[in-house]
C-alpha cells in the first residue's frame, strides 16, 4: 500500500524510494506543524492513555481481560527495566518508565500498522524531546541527591584511577555522560526506526513495482523476492520495535539510577 | 522478589552498565582527543595529530573502561 504513494518520477524505470519522499511529508490541511507523525503521535498518546485507563482504573485483585495484558507489561518493565537499575526506588519511577515503554512501543508499532505505516520516532524530534526530558531529569536528580559539586565530582573522578590520569580521563567522563549520553539515547531509537522504515519501503516497492507496475518474466522473481523480504523484514521490525522501546526505557532507568546513587 | 534473587539482578545491572558505557567512552575518547588533535593540526599546519589524537583517545577510553569495569 505504501508503494502506491511512492511511484517515482520516471514511469518506466525502477527507482528506489528516497528519504525525502519517505520522510518529508506535506502538512495536513494547510497547518504547518500538523503532519502525519504529529497525528500518529497524538493517536499513540490516546491509545496508551485509553489502554492504561481501561486496564488500571478499576483494578481487580485477580486480574482479568485487559488488566491481565497490561499487568504483563507492568511486570516486565518492573522486573527487567526498573528493578535492576533502581533497586528499592523502582516503584517510585514505574509511572515514568511504564509510560515511556508503552508510548515508544506504540510509536514504533505505527510503522507496521497497515495504512498508517509510519514509525513516529523516525523523525528525530520525537525521540529527542524524550531524551532531553530524561537528560534534564538526570541532572536535576543528580544535583539534588549528590549536591552540585558532588555530582560532577562523582561523575568525573571515578575511584580506582591513579590521580595523574584524571587530567586525561576527566574530560572523557564528562563528554561521555554530559554530551554523548542524551545524543546516543535519542539517536539509537531514531536511527533504528528510520532505517527500518527505509528497508520496508524499499522491499515493498520492489514487490509492487515488479509484480504490478512492470510485470515481466525476468522481473517477476525479483518482485516475489521483494514481497518475501517485506514479510521477513516486517517480522524483524516487530522485534526491533519492541527492543528499542525496551532499551530506551532501560537507559532512562540507568541514567536515573546513576543520578540517585553515585557509581560504586 | 526474594533476597536470593537480588544478586543476579545486581550482576545484570553491572553488566548492562558496562555494555552501554563502553561504546560511549570509546566515542567520547575519539571525539575529544581526535578533536584536540584536529585543532592542533589546523594551528600548526600538520596532519599527524588528528590520527594520534584518535588513537590516544581510544587507548585512554579502553584504559578507563578497564579500570571501571574490568576488576
Amino acid at each position: 500500500m505504501t508503494a502506491l504513494t511512492l511511484l517515482a518520477a520516471d514511469p518506466d524505470k525502477f527507482t528506489p524510494p528516497t528519504p525525502q519522499e519517505l520522510f518529508e511529508l506535506a502538512p495536513i490541511a494547510g497547518i504547518g506543524w500538523l503532519t502525519k507523525p504529529v497525528l500518529l503521535a497524538i493517536l499513540s498518546s490516546i491509545i496508551v492513555i485509553a489502554f492504561c485507563w481501561s486496564a488500571f482504573s478499576k483494578p481487580k485483585l485477580v486480574p482479568r481481560g485487559i488488566q491481565n495484558v497490561a499487568e504483563i507489561g507492568y511486570t516486565f518493565v518492573r522486573d527487567q527495566v526498573a528493578r535492576p537499575f533502581l533497586g528499592k526506588d523502582a516503584d517510585r519511577w514505574m509511572g515514568l518508565l511504564l509510560t515511556l515503554f508503552f508510548l515508544i512501543w506504540v510509536w514504533n508499532l505505527m510503522g507496521v500498522v497497515p495504512v498508517l505505516q509510519f514509525p513516529v520516532a523516525s523523525h528525530i524530534a520525537f525521540p529527542a524531546i524524550l531524551a532531553l526530558t530524561i537528560y534534564v531529569l538526570k541532572i536535576y536528580l543528580g544535583i539534588k541527591h549528590q549536591g552540585a559539586i558532588g555530582y560532577f565530582k562523582n561523575m568525573m573522578f571515578p575511584p580506582g584511577v591513579p590521580k595523574a590520569m584524571y587530567i586525561l580521563l576527566s574530560p572523557l567522563e564528562f563528554a561521555s555522560n554530559m554530551i554523548l549520553a542524551p545524543f546516543t539515547h535519542a539517536v539509537r531509537l531514531f536511527a533504528n526506526m528510520f532505517a527500518g522504515h527505509m528497508l520496508l519501503a524499499f522491499f515493498s516497492l520492489v514487490g509492487f513495482w515488479f509484480l504490478f507496475e512492470q510485470l515481466t518474466p525476468l522481473g517477476a522473481p525479483i518482485g516475489v523476492l521483494g514481497v518475501v523480504m517485506t514479510i521477513v523484514f516486517t517480522a524483524l521490525e516487530l522485534l526491533i520495535q519492541f527492543l528499542q522501546a525496551f532499551l530506551f526505557a532501560m537507559l532512562a532507568a540507568m541514567y536515573i539510577g546513576g543520578a540517585l546513587h553515585p557509581e560504586h | 522478589m526474594s533476597e536470593q534473587e537480588r544478586r543476579p539482578e545486581d550482576d545484570g545491572r553491572d553488566f548492562a552498565d558496562a555494555a552501554w558505557s563502553v561504546p560511549s567512552y570509546l566515542l567520547a575518547g575519539m571525539a575529544i582527543y581526535g578533536g584536540i588533535g584536529w585543532l592542533l593540526d589546523r594551528w600548526l599546519g600538520t596532519s599527524a595529530f588528528f590520527l594520534i589524537g584518535i588513537v590516544l583517545g581510544t587507548v585512554l577510553a579502553g584504559y578507563l573502561c578497564y579500570r571501571k569495569f574490568g576488576r
